[in-house]
C-alpha cells in the first residue's frame, strides 16, 4: 500500500518559501490534483514528492517509509514512483520500444517478461505500429502516449503527472483526460496530478487541492470545491464568480448597492467587510422589478455580447460595482438599459477568507 | 461543449472557464466519495527522520563528494597562479611588500617603450581588422557575392593558423634580403641587391602580420550578427520609404555595430597578448612588446618580481575589455526582439559581384595564399628562400625533420602525450563542471562555472608566469616536468571546452535525466545511458579542439618548457632562432594538415557553431 503523506512540507529558495507548510494525505489508489496558477508551488510540491528536491522542512511518507525529510532524502530512483513530465522527456536516441522498456531493463527483468509486458502496454496505449519509430517522428499525442506507457509499464506505487496535457491541442487534451482517468481506474496506483486547468482537474481527480502562494488554500472533492469555495481565491480561480465586498449587517445579511442581501456560507460579523461570491450564471436578470423583492438589486447594462448558446452581460450597480452575468441568449438588453438582478440567497456564498 | 474566456475586471483573465453544464458533466461523483483523506496541520515529530529512512540499502550517493573534489581542484587550478602572481608583483627580492616593481614598470624606459609599442600594435591591428573584416562579413552574410561559402572556409583557415606560423611564413615572404616578395621586386625592377620593398622586421610589419591572423575574430562576430538579423527589419525600413543605402546606414549598420565593437575589443586583446609573432618579428628588429619583455625577464638573470608586475597590466586590461565586450553584446536594445522571422534577404550587387569577390580574395591572399605558398615552397625547396621548380623539388627536408632532427622526436612525443592527456582530462573536467552548472547539482555551481570561464581573461604569458611562480616551490615542484605544461594547457583550454559542453548540455532538457531517475536509474546510470549518448558528438568535438589548442599554444609554454619538455610550438620557435626555416615549414604544414582534418571532421557536427566565437589562442 502506498499512501502519500506530506507533513508540514516546506521548500525555501533563498528566503522565499515556494512551498509553505503543506500537509496532505493521499490514500492508496486515490487521484489528487494539485490545482493552481503558475508560481503557486504545485510543481515544486510534485518535485519534492519525486525526490528531485530536498525539503527545507517537513516530511514526506510513502506507505510506512519516510522518504524525504530535512535531514535525508531518498533519491528518486529508490521511490518506486513514475512520473510524466510536461515535456514528456522522451529520449531522442532511443526508439519508442526502447524508451518504454528502459525501466524494466533497470529492474533486470528477463527478456521474455519484458517482451510480453511491452506487448501489453503497446496494446493498451495503441502504439503497436510505432514501436520502432524514434520520438522525433511522432506527433504530440503519440509522444504523450509513449510517456504514459513508459511510466506505467514499471507498475509504480505512485504516479506523478506534471501538467501532462499542456502541450496538446484542445481536442486531444479532452480525450487524454478521460484516458488518464481510465488507466488510473484500471491500475489503481496513487496518483498526484499537477495542473493549472480546472476542467482537467474536475475530470480526473478524486480530490482537488487548490494551491495559492505555496499553501493549500482548499482541499475537497471537485463538487465541494466548485459549490462551496471557502476563499476569495478559490471562488475566483474555480469557475466564474463575481466577488462582492460589502458591509455585514448581521450574521447572514450584507448591505449592497442600496439593498440588503441575504447570504449563506461563513457567519459574518456585523459592521465588518464581508466578501461574497456569486457565479455569473446564478444571477437572474429581469427588465421589471421582480415580484419577490428579496435579494433584488437595480443595475445598468454597460456591455453585452451574444455568444451563441448564451449571452454575456456586464452591468454596474448603483454603487459602481461591476457584475458579470451569463444568461440565456433571448435576454437581449441594450447597453444603458436599467435591469433588475436577483441574487438567490442560497447562491450568495460568504467567504471565510 | 463550448468554452469561453473570462476577461471582465472581476475575473482573473487567464482562467479558462466552462459554463455550468459542461462542468457538471465533468464532475465525477464516484471518486469523490472516499473522503478518508485528511488535512494535517501538525507535522509529526521530526525525530522520525533520524531513524526510519529505509530502502537506501546502504547505498551512498558518491556524486556529491566527487563533485566537491572537482570544485576544489578547479579553484586551485585557477586561483593558485593568480595568487602567486599578485604576491610576487608586490614583493621585492628580499620578500618585503613594496610597490617598487610597479614604479619601475611605469618609469623606466625599458618598460615604458614596450608598453607604448604594445598599445600602438594593439590599436592599429584592431582598427585594420575592423576595416577589413566588417565589409567582408557583410558581403558574405548579406549579399549575393559568388563563392560565399568558399570565403568563409578561407577565413576559418586563417582562424586556425597558429599566428607564430604565419609570422615565420611572412619572414619567408618579406624579410628584407631573402624574402620571396623582395626578390621578385628586385627581379621586376632591376633594383640594387640590398634594396627591398617590404621589411617584415618592423612595427608596420608586425601590425600587418598580427592583423592577418586576428581579423577572423571580428569577421566571425560581425558575420554571425548579420546572419541572425532578420530580413524583415530591412524590409520594414524599405516599405517606409528607405532606399537601399538609407536602410543600410540607418538599420543594418547600427544593428551590426555592437558586434563590430565587441570584435574590435577581442582583436585588441589578441594583438596585445600575442607572444609568437612579436617574438619572431620584433626581436630581430631590436624592440620589445610587453609579452616579449616579460619573456626576456625570465632569461638569466631572472627578474621574476618584475615579470609578475609586468603581467598585471595585461591581466587587468584583458578583464576590463572582456567586461566591456560582454556589456556591449549584452545590451538589450540591440538584441533582435519578437516573433518569427524569415531568412535574411540578400542585397543584389549586380555588376559589383565579381569585384567584391576579388576584394575578399585579395584580402585573403595575406593570411592564407601567400603564407601557405611560402611554407610549401620552403618545405620542398633545397633552400628555404629560393623558389622551387620541378627540377629542384626535394623531399630532403621532410625526411630530415622526421628522421634526423633529434629534437623533433622528443617534441612530437611530448606534444602527443600532452595533447592526449590535456584533451582527455580537460574534456572530463569541462563535462563535470558543465553538468554541475547547468543542472545546479551542488550549491555554488554558478561560482564553478565562473571559475571555469575565468582563464579566458588570463593571457597565456601571464598564466605562464603565474604557473612558473606557483610550481617552482614546495609543495608543488613541477617545473621541468610535463605536469606544469599539462596544467597550463588545461587552464588555457578549459573556458572554450566548458562553453562548448555547457551549450551542449543546455540542449538536453533536464527532464530527460529525471525521467530516467524516477524509473529507477541512479544518477550515474542516467548519465551513462541517457546523457552521454546525447552528448557524444559534443564531447568528441571538444576533445579535438583541446588537442588542436595544445598543439598551437606557445605563449605559456615558452616560459614553462625545459630542454626535456619541449613541445612542437616551442621547437618551431627554437628552429626560427637557429634559422632553420625549412624544418619549420615541414612541421607547420604537418600541424596545419592535422588541424584542418579535425576542423573538417568536426565542422559536420553542429556543436562547432558554439566554438566559433570562443577564443583560440597561441
Amino acid at each position: 500500500m502506498a499512501s502519500v503523506d506530506l507533513r508540514g512540507l516546506t521548500k525555501r529558495f533563498a528566503a522565499l518559501a515556494v512551498v509553505d507548510n503543506v500537509s496532505l494525505r493521499i490514500d492508496h489508489g486515490q487521484l489528487v490534483c494539485l490545482l493552481g496558477p503558475s508560481g503557486c508551488g504545485k510543481t515544486t510540491t510534485l518535485r519534492l514528492i519525486a525526490g528531485f528536491l530536498e525539503p527545507s522542512d517537513g516530511e514526506i511518507h510513502v506507505g510506512d517509509r519516510l522518504v524525504s525529510s530535512k535531514l535525508r532524502t531518498l533519491p528518486p530512483e529508490q521511490r518506486k514512483m513514475s512520473m510524466i513530465f510536461q515535456s514528456y522527456a522522451l529520449w531522442p536516441h532511443m526508439t519508442v520500444a526502447e524508451n518504454i522498456v528502459y525501466g524494466l531493463r533497470l529492474r533486470k527483468l528477463d527478456r521474455d517478461t519484458i517482451a510480453s509486458k511491452l506487448k501489453a502496454i503497446l496494446e493498451t496505449t495503441k502504439l503497436e505500429i510505432l514501436a520502432q519509430r524514434y520520438p522525433g517522428e511522432l506527433s504530440g499525442g503519440q509522444q504523450q502516449r509513449v510517456a504514459l506507457a513508459r511510466a506505467l509499464i514499471v507498475e509504480p506505487e505512485t504516479l506523478l503527472l506534471d501538467e501532462p496535457l499542456s502541450n496538446l491541442d484542445a481536442n486531444l487534451r479532452e480525450e487524454m483526460r478521460f484516458e488518464i482517468r481510465r488507466l488510473h481506474d484500471e491500475y489503481r496506483y496513487t496518483t498526484v496530478y499537477v495542473t493549472h486547468d480546472q476542467s482537467e482537474a474536475m475530470t480526473t481527480a478524486d480530490l482537488i487541492a487548490v494551491m495559492n502562494g505555496g499553501r493549500i488554500d482548499q482541499l475537497g472533492t471537485p463538487q465541494e470545491i466548485y459549490e462551496s469555495p471557502q476563499s476569495e481565491f478559490v471562488a475566483r480561480f474555480i469557475g466564474a464568480s463575481n466577488v462582492i465586498k460589502a458591509t455585514a449587517r448581521d450574521q447572514d445579511h450584507i448591505a449592497f448597492a442600496g439593498a440588503t442581501l441575504r447570504v449563506t456560507g461563513a457567519k459574518l460579523t456585523p459592521g465588518q467587510t464581508a466578501v461574497v461570491a456569486i457565479r455569473q450564471h446564478d444571477i437572474a436578470l429581469a427588465l421589471q422589478a421582480p415580484p419577490n423583492p428579496e435579494n433584488a438589486v437595480k443595475a445598468t447594462v454597460t456591455r453585452q455580447v451574444f455568444l451563441g448558446a448564451s449571452r454575456d452581460i456586464l452591468v454596474e450597480t448603483a454603487d459602481g460595482t461591476p457584475l458579470r452575468i451569463v444568461t440565456a441568449p433571448e435576454n437581449a438588453v441594450p447597453r444603458g438599459a436599467e435591469v433588475w438582478l436577483t441574487l438567490p440567497p442560497e447562491r450568495c456564498r460568504a467567504l471565510s477568507r | 461543449m463550448k468554452r469561453q474566456t473570462a476577461t471582465s475586471m472581476n475575473q482573473p483573465a487567464k482562467v479558462a472557464i466552462k459554463n455550468e453544464t459542461s462542468i457538471l458533466a465533468h464532475m465525477r461523483k464516484s471518486g469523490a466519495r472516499g473522503l478518508a483523506t485528511r488535512l494535517d496541520t501538525q507535522p509529526e515529530s521530526r525525530a522520525m527522520a533520524m531513524t526510519t529512512i529505509d530502502g537506501t540499502r546502504g547505498r551512498f550517493d558518491w556524486t556529491k563528494p566527487v563533485l566537491w573534489l572537482f570544485a576544489g581542484g578547479l579553484i586551485a587550478l585557477v586561483m593558485l597562479p593568480l595568487t602567486w602572481l599578485a604576491v610576487y608583483s608586490v614583493t621585492d627580492k628580499a620578500g618585503h611588500v613594496t610597490l617598487r616593481n610597479f614604479v619601475t614598470l611605469f618609469s623606466n624606459a625599458d618598460f615604458l617603450d614596450p608598453l607604448l609599442t604594445t598599445a600602438i600594435i594593439a590599436t592599429a591591428s584592431a582598427a585594420i581588422c575592423c576595416l577589413v573584416a566588417a565589409p567582408m562579413g557583410w558581403l558574405v552574410s548579406r549579399t549575393d557575392m559568388p563563392g560565399r561559402q568558399f570565403i568563409r572556409a578561407l577565413v576559418t583557415a586563417s582562424f586556425v593558423t597558429p599566428p607564430f606560423l604565419g609570422a615565420v611564413a611572412w619572414e619567408l615572404l618579406a624579410a628584407p634580403n631573402s624574402g620571396l616578395l623582395n626578390q621578385l621586386f628586385r627581379v621586376l625592377t632591376g633594383a640594387e641587391a640590398d634594396d627591398h620593398l617590404f621589411n617584415i622586421y618592423s612595427l608596420t610589419g608586425i601590425i600587418f602580420v598580427i592583423s592577418c591572423y586576428t581579423f577572423p575574430f571580428v569577421f566571425v562576430l560581425v558575420a554571425n550578427a548579420l546572419d541572425r538579423m532578420p530580413g524583415e527589419l530591412e524590409d520594414a525600413s524599405a516599405i517606409l520609404g528607405g532606399r537601399t543605402w538609407t536602410t543600410a546606414r540607418r538599420i543594418t549598420i547600427p544593428l551590426a555595430l555592437p558586434a563590430l565593437v565587441a570584435g574590435s575589443l577581442i582583436a585588441f586583446l589578441q594583438a596585445m597578448t600575442l607572444f609568437g609573432s612579436p617574438a619572431i618579428l620584433a626581436l630581430p628588429a631590436g624592440f620589445h612588446t610587453m609579452t616579449t619583455k616579460i619573456w626576456s625577464l625570465f632569461q638569466y638573470p631572472p627578474k621574476l618580481e618584475l615579470a609578475a608586475a609586468a603581467a598585471v597590466p595585461l591581466l587587468l586590461v584583458t578583464i576590463l575589455l572582456l567586461q566591456a565586450q560582454k556589456f556591449i553584446l549584452g545590451r538589450r536594445g540591440y538584441s533582435v526582439v519578437g516573433g518569427k522571422y524569415g531568412a535574411p534577404r540578400r542585397v543584389e550587387l549586380k555588376k559589383w559581384r565579381w569585384p567584391a569577390l576579388a576584394f575578399c580574395l585579395l584580402v585573403l591572399l595575406n593570411p592564407v595564399f601567400l603564407p601557405y605558398g611560402a611554407l610549401l615552397n620552403a618545405a620542398l625547396s633545397p633552400n628555404a628562400t629560393t623558389l622551387v621548380t620541378p627540377a629542384t623539388a626535394t623531399l630532403h627536408n621532410i625526411v630530415f625533420v622526421f628522421t634526423e632532427l633529434s629534437s623533433t622526436q622528443l617534441a612530437l612525443k611530448n606534444t602527443v602525450i600532452l595533447g592526449t592527456a590535456t584533451a582527455t582530462i580537460g574534456t572530463v573536467l569541462a563535462l563535470v563542471i558543465a553538468y554541475v552548472s547547468t543542472r545546479r547539482v551542488i550549491a555554488g555551481s554558478r561560482l564553478l562555472g565562473f571559475l571555469a570561464t575565468a582563464p579566458v581573461a588570463i593571457p597565456g604569458i601571464v598564466l605562464g608566469v603565474g604557473l612558473f611562480l606557483s610550481y617552482t616551490r614546495p609543495p608543488f615542484v613541477l617545473y621541468g616536468t610535463l605536469w606544469i605544461l599539462l596544467i597550463a594547457f588545461l587552464t588555457i583550454n578549459l573556458p572554450s571546452a566548458y562553453q562548448q559542453l555547457q551549450a551542449a548540455f543546455a540542449t538536453i532538457h533536464p527532464e530527460l535525466e529525471e525521467a530516467s531517475r524516477i524509473l529507477g536509474a541512479t544518477r550515474l546510470q542516467s548519465l551513462l545511458r541517457i546523457t552521454a549518448p546525447l552528448l557524444r558528438t559534443g564531447v568528441i568535438a571538444t576533445w579535438c579542439f583541446i588537442f588542436i589548442g595544445v598543439m598551437r599554444e606557445l605563449s605559456a609554454a615558452i616560459v614553462l618548457f625545459t630542454s626535456q619538455t619541449k613541445v612542437i610550438s616551442v621547437l618551431i620557435y627554437d628552429l626560427n632562432e637557429s634559422g632553420d626555416l625549412a624544418a619549420i615549414s615541414v612541421l607547420g604544414i604537418a600541424m596545419l594538415a592535422i588541424t584542418f582534418a579535425v576542423v573538417l571532421a568536426v565542422n559536420r557536427i553542429p556543436v562547432f557553431g558554439a566554438s566559433a566565437g570562443t577564443r583560440l589562442r597561441n
